[in-house]
């Protein structure tokens, strides 16, 4: 539901760096969305698409990783995939923070990121000497 | 930094690696925010809930059982009006309302921005009402030391299991209108159970918020 604010963020950041390096275009950005955030895939590009339109960035293409969620328990030191709870009388698989080792509360340490891991960026080429073709 | 420039006529492409997570500018405000409220003996909670759980009563309770032994301020998120903060304000309290326009959820920031209007030498208690939502309040922290999410019995039988991420983030579950439960047909020690399968450390009271029934074992719950 708020994928319009995080991706106002994407986008103000990604034009922020491409203006960092004199870029003229933005052609693709690279996002890792974590699958225990609330972020819904589609309704993301479907804001970017939007709040590019007018931009450097439009029509660069956004490429979205899907990062698993990872927990860790304190008590025993587990590190692993989020355990699915199967109890039948739920009729569905129910993800928990039981620890599968020791039983313990674990907490989350990875899936919960909306991290911009790469930009391409166009840019003019730099002129070292006196080419003729562009100085 | 840039990693590696690929020379194509005139252009050239650039590939920028600026490993920004754009979800930790919140946690890192919240971050602040927890440190500043420690710095001053604040306790902080944050209160999530869907539309018509009994956010507001159940703050209402809360500060009349503690006001004599707590200074509290509440904030009130609320997409547009100040219907709830008058409500909360009756019980001689300060209210600060955020207003959110049409975001569905408090941040970090928001919440930055309210601790400014008020004194945190006046006060040792602070409840932080979210936005009514049970799904996007869970995605940002707000630098409380507890997250309590209410759930009511009128909304159905299947909200723990449907909404298992949101349950993760809290420490507290109230399952109010428990006066209600036999004619929805619900039974809130299942709801409970579901809840502790998903967060084995969670704490739970079941309250009726409108006569204060079960508001005692969220003070407990609470540690407060």
């Amino acid at each position: 539901m708020h994928e319009l604010a995080m991706a106002t963020q994407l986008v103000e950041n990604v034009l922020e760096e491409a203006k960092r390096y004199e870029a003229k275009k933005v052609a693709e950005v690279h996002l890792t969305i974590g699958k225990l955030t609330f972020l819904g895939i589609e309704q993301m590009r479907f804001s970017y698409d939007i709040l590019t339109k007018d931009t450097i960035m439009k029509d660069s293409k956004l490429i979205i990783t899907e990062q698993d969620g990872v927990i860790e328990c304190q008590s025993c030191g587990y590190k692993g995939k989020v355990p699915i709870e199967d109890d039948p009388a739920y009729h569905v698989p129910v993800p928990t923070l039981r620890c599968p080792k020791c039983g313990e509360a674990a907490r989350i340490v990875e899936g919960k990121e909306c991290t911009i891991t790469s930009i391409r960026v166009l840019k003019q080429q730099e002129c070292k000497d006196d080419c003729k073709r562009c100085c | 930094m840039t990693d590696k420039e690929i020379v194509k006529g005139e252009e050239v492409t650039l590939e920028i690696k600026p490993g920004m997570n754009i979800l930790e500018v919140n946690k890192q405000l919240a971050q602040k925010n927890k440190e500043l409220l420690q710095k001053h003996n604040v306790k902080a909670i944050d209160i999530m809930g869907s539309i018509g759980a009994g956010k507001t009563s159940l703050i209402e309770q809360l500060v009349q059982a503690l006001k004599q032994k707590y200074r509290i301020a509440v904030f009130k998120g609320d997409l547009t009006t100040t219907i709830d903060a008058e409500r909360i304000g009756r019980h001689g309290v300060k209210v600060v309302t955020i207003n959110t326009g049409l975001e569905c959820h408090l941040d970090a920031n928001v919440v930055a921005r309210a601790v400014e209007r008020i004194s945190l030498q006046d006060i040792d208690l602070l409840i932080i009402e979210n936005v009514g939502n049970l799904i996007c309040p869970a995605e940002f922290p707000l630098g409380t030391e507890k997250r309590v999410v209410v759930v009511s019995v009128t909304e159905g039988p299947y909200m723990v299991l449907k909404h298992p991420f949101t349950f993760m983030t809290a420490d507290v579950m109230v399952v109010n209108k428990k006066d209600l439960a036999e004619i929805m047909k619900i039974d809130t020690n299942q709801l409970a159970k579901q809840a502790k399968d998903i967060k084995p450390d969670m704490k739970f009271a079941i309250t009726n918020a409108l006569t204060g029934e079960g508001i005692e074992d969220l003070i407990k719950a609470l540690e407060l």
